[in-house]
């Protein structure tokens, strides 16, 4: 297997500045990135909101190798100062002993390349895996062309393999706003930008271009639906909203495009970290779970470190990629130090030009939660809330059993969230098991977040009294073929055992 | 609020300790289930949803023949879909081993007048569209099938709510208070509860139950781990052993698969044992590649691994204890998932008239009079040491 004393998970702006930092502190430094995607994954929503929205040019795999390369300049830096870069190599799973599981001779972490899949020991970790979407759903938000603004960004920004051509954006934070821009700038038509809130939430520079280019502004809207034929977006219906988030009939506007965005917000990509048992706490400001970490980014497991948005995302970061920077080097040198590579005096002179944060965050789920509400209100009971297992509102609301089951019964129509809760706080890993919400290909990462809000509104408690739903390997839908590990010894074949065979204890 | 009292606490909701409260409320008892964490979360929401004879361990038979009898009631019975699907079990060989373990239990069945079929490697095929290539033959059992754990658990729960039944979640049982060779009353997080009766149905933790009133109930905990894939279309409904696995395909239509080896371990009395997973998800999916070539491509979406606890003789333990004479005990080896419908008729049973009407007797405590105190160490099922 192989052994690396630092590997870097991430290679966007806090993931390169942190290997390019360490290397250049004298550690041998694996940079492994995701990217580029195929579009099988991609077309399962993973692990961004794709929403099947690319060219053609994205099945050419050298095309889109290349692209990612060109793209980022950090990537040649890193190669520059020795960093050994695996780029189209994801990270599915990572192992460390436990008390129930001890046969471990060190962590690691499960890779693929998408052809094969391989284990990777290492003695620090630097975890830089970037936020993903957040989902809220609307009707229709399962057509190509609904999709998130990591996705869109990825697809304008990596791949150049954006196939829209108008584009409702939802969310006007600097996340929306920016996403607009950067649609604008690729010459993509952008006929609107919608929040639920009164006042636009973003930058007022951003704002005053998107102005001066003609985009159209809606504050307290929210969108009725996306319509479309042939499972493509059309149109995108918007709808004005009161103060209590009920639509207000008769403000219908709909807009032609043929793409709607959800740019709401980021959530942190803590999976890896949870998979660790990294200790994460729920920080509003910050997207919702997030590691707890020291001031040199080290999390509450000793050798794995943590940069970028991972550690937390807010608005103000969208505008500020140097912050992220920061962040990665901070990370980077403390990985470094705390490896042998460099002294502590070292370590300390190498940090001293980094600064600190220069925004202070706010709350986001006030606002997530307004979406939600309009959402609901305009959708109506039957909108899928889990896309890939077609959960509705209500099915998740009232503990319904999946619908191919056919299953009705008096006692079954009495059950609901509510009679759960009598019982004691409700789990959303026990919903999940009950609705199926969370069950599919999409691993549950479009309806996490609506999920814990919904169960949050219902129960009356806080968000963060909501336990996070539990994250499982492999973190990427893993094809059979792939996950087989074709290093496998004779001695693991010949020792399986039956089901408690006297021999079988496990594999060591 | 005071737990008060109860007729009789159940200690763990899993599917033993329900099963065991449905029937007792049923039967007019005030029960009260006192679970230190959530409805299913341990074993019972976490197992392959497998139901078959156990001619694989004889001594098993008389129970797991009966609850087959139930499973096909139950939906109606409790109010809630478990799922239940009563298409058969198939045992495929794909080594000579396998083959071995086929004939063994094919002289089982026939011993015991219990409806099997040999199928040669044709036969297995018509049955299993795309099944590997390799097959040396197989063993259908008509007579079994499986069920969705998490929902088999939860019509447990709530089909016993209905009936009145209460159940404390987030609430640990930390001690016993034992006067005049009886249990008067269950210490929890949440306060005491009086009872006349207490039915220990706590899995891995059973035994630790049992020393808080003296008594050696020997199980040793260990964890598994079970793989599933994306959904496909209908397949097959048979439950399936083969090639070291054993698996299904659920309704929604995931492949679930799970086997090889599992891991000794401790677990603490009041909290969650970690549920952790291993590299070794990539050797079960192999194996279940190899079994069906054709779903190869399909990938794999989750995985889990749950705690267990083994007995000595890898069977399940159900007795009543003569001193603490009202105290009964249920464990099932890493096998109670199948037989729970009938676990739990046992064990109201025994609550109700200190006697069982179905065949329990090879399931008493009596038989590891012999066992003593580091059985485990002895064996060695036992943790492995922390590395650094
Ligand atoms: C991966 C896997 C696959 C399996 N496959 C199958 C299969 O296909 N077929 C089959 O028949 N069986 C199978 N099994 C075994 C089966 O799941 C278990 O035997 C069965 O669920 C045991 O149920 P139980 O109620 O006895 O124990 P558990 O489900 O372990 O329930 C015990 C409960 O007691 C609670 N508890 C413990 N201590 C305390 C305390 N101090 N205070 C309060 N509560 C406490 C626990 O939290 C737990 O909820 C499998 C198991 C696993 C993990």
């Amino acid at each position: 297997m192989e052994s690396k004393p630092l590997v870097v998970v991430g290679a966007g702006a806090a993931g390169t500045a942190a290997a390019i930092e360490a290397a250049r502190a004298g550690v041998q430094v694996t940079l492994i990135d995701e990217n580029p995607i195929s579009t099988a994954m991609m077309g399962l929503n993973v692990p961004q909101f794709f929403g099947r929205r690319y060219t053609d040019a994205m099945q050419d795999t050298s095309l889109t190798l290349e692209m990612v390369t060109s793209a980022n300049d950090a990537l040649s830096e890193a190669q520059e100062a020795g960093v050994d870069v695996r780029l189209g190599t994801c990270v599915w799973g990572a192992f460390a002993n436990t008390e129930t599981s001890r046969v471990l001779d060190g962590p690691q972490l499960g890779l693929s390349d998408g052809v094969r899949s391989w284990l990777m020991k290492y003695d620090r970790l630097i975890v830089a895996a970037g936020a993903r979407d957040l989902g809220i759903p609307f009707a229709g938000w399962d057509l190509t062309g609904s999709m998130g603004a990591n996705g869109a960004y990825s697809l304008m920004s990596r791949y150049d393999a954006l196939s829209s051509r108008r584009i409702v954006v939802l969310g006007s934070g600097s996340l929306g706003l920016n996403t607009a821009i950067m649609a604008l700038d690729r010459g993509i038509e952008v006929p609107a930008v919608v929040d639920v809130s009164p006042i636009v939430q973003g930058d007022e520079a951003l704002l005053a271009q998107l102005r001066h280019r003609g985009v159209a502004l809606y504050t307290s809207h929210t969108v009725r639906e996306a319509i479309g034929t042939d499972g493509e977006v059309e149109s995108v219906v918007l709808v004005e909203i009161d103060k209590h988030c009920e639509p207000i009939s008769g403000s219908e506007k709909v807009i032609s495009a043929d793409t709607v965005c959800l740019a709401i917000g980021l959530v942190p990509n803590v999976e890896l970290l949870s998979l660790l048992g990294c200790e994460l706490h729920f920080k509003s400001e910050l997207g919702g779970h997030v590691p707890n970490h020291d001031n040199r980014m080290r999390t509450s497991v000793a050798n794995v470190f943590v940069a970028g948005d991972v550690a937390g995302f807010h608005d103000g970061m969208t505008l500020d990629i140097e912050f992220a920077r920061s962040r990665g080097r901070l990370a980077g040198i403390a990985a470094a130090q705390s490896l042998g590579a460099i002294d502590e005096e070292d370590a300390v002179a190498r940090m001293s030009d980094l600064r600190p944060a220069d925004s202070t965050p706010t709350e986001v789920h006030t606002n997530w939660r307004r979406w939600l509400k309009s959402l609901v209100n305009c959708g109506g009971p039957d909108i899928f809330v889990c896309q890939c297992e077609e959960v509705t509102f209500a099915d998740l609301i009232e503990t319904r059993p999946p619908r191919y089951l056919g299953w009705e019964s008096d006692p079954m129509s009495r059950r609901s969230v509510k009679t759960l809760l009598e019982d004691g706080p409700v789990n959303p890993n026990q919903v999940k098991r009950l609705t199926r919400a969370g069950t599919g290909e999409c691993q549950g990462r479009l309806c996490r977040e609506q999920v814990s809000m919904l169960l949050a509104e219902e129960s009356g408690a806080g968000l963060a009294d909501i336990p996070l739903m539990s994250y499982r390997p492999p973190l990427r839908p893993l094809p059979l073929k792939v996950m087989w590990p074709h290093e496998e010894t004779e001695q693991v074949r010949s020792d399986w055992p039956k089901w408690f065979s006297p021999t079988s204890q496990v594999l060591g | 609020m005071p737990l008060g009292s109860a007729d009789v606490v159940v200690i763990g909701a899993g599917v033993s300790g329900l099963a065991s409260a449905y029937y007792l409320a049923k039967a007019g008892k005030d029960v009260a289930v006192v679970e230190k964490g959530f409805v299913g979360g341990e074993a019972s929401g976490r197992n392959g949803g497998m139901i078959s004879e156990r001619v694989d361990e004889p001594p098993m038979i008389p129970m797991a023949v009966e609850s087959l009898k139930i499973w096909p009631t139950l939906d109606d019975e409790l109010g809630y879909p478990t799922e239940f699907t009563h298409q058969g079990r198939l045992q495929v060989a794909v080594s000579e081993e396998e083959m071995g373990d086929l004939f063994s239990e094919r002289d089982e069945a026939l011993r015991r007048g219990l409806s099997v079929e040999q199928l040669d490697p044709s036969e297995v095929l018509d049955l299993i569209p795309g099944i590997t290539g390799r097959t040396l033959g197989g063993l259908f059992f008509a007579n079994g099938g499986h069920a969705n754990p998490q929902r088999s658990v939860q019509a447990f729960a709530w089909a016993f709510q209905d009936l009145g039944g209460r159940i404390y979640q987030h609430t640990a049982v930390t001690g016993m208070t034992v006067a005049d060779s009886r249990v008067s009353s269950v210490e929890t997080t949440a306060g005491p509860i009086e009872t006349d009766l207490v039915v220990a149905a706590a899995g891995p933790q059973t035994g630790l139950l049992a020393e808080m009133v003296g008594a050696h109930v020997p199980v040793a905990p260990a964890r598994v781990e079970i793989i599933a894939t994306a959904p496909l279309d209908p397949l097959f409904n048979i439950a399936i052993v083969g090639n070291g696995l054993y698996g299904r395909q659920a309704a929604r239509g995931n492949l679930l698969f799970g086997g090889g080896p599992h891991e000794w371990t401790d677990v603490g009395l009041t909290t969650d044992p970690n549920k952790t997973n291993t590299p070794l998800i990539r050797n079960i999916a192999r194996r279940l590649a190899e079994l069906l070539p054709g779903v190869a491509d399909v990938p794999v979406i989750r995985s889990w691994a749950g705690v267990v606890e083994q007995a000595p003789d890898y069977l399940p333990i159900i007795d009543r204890l003569d001193n603490p004479s009202n105290y009964v005990v249920v464990t099932a080896s890493a096998h109670g998932f199948g037989i729970s419908p009938a676990t739990g008729k046992a064990v109201s049973e025994l609550v109700l008239s200190g006697q069982s009407s179905i065949d329990i007797g090879a399931l008493g405590l009596d038989r590891f009079s012999e066992v003593g105190g580091d059985w485990r160490e002895e064996r060695g099922w036992i943790p492995v040491p922390h590395r650094s």
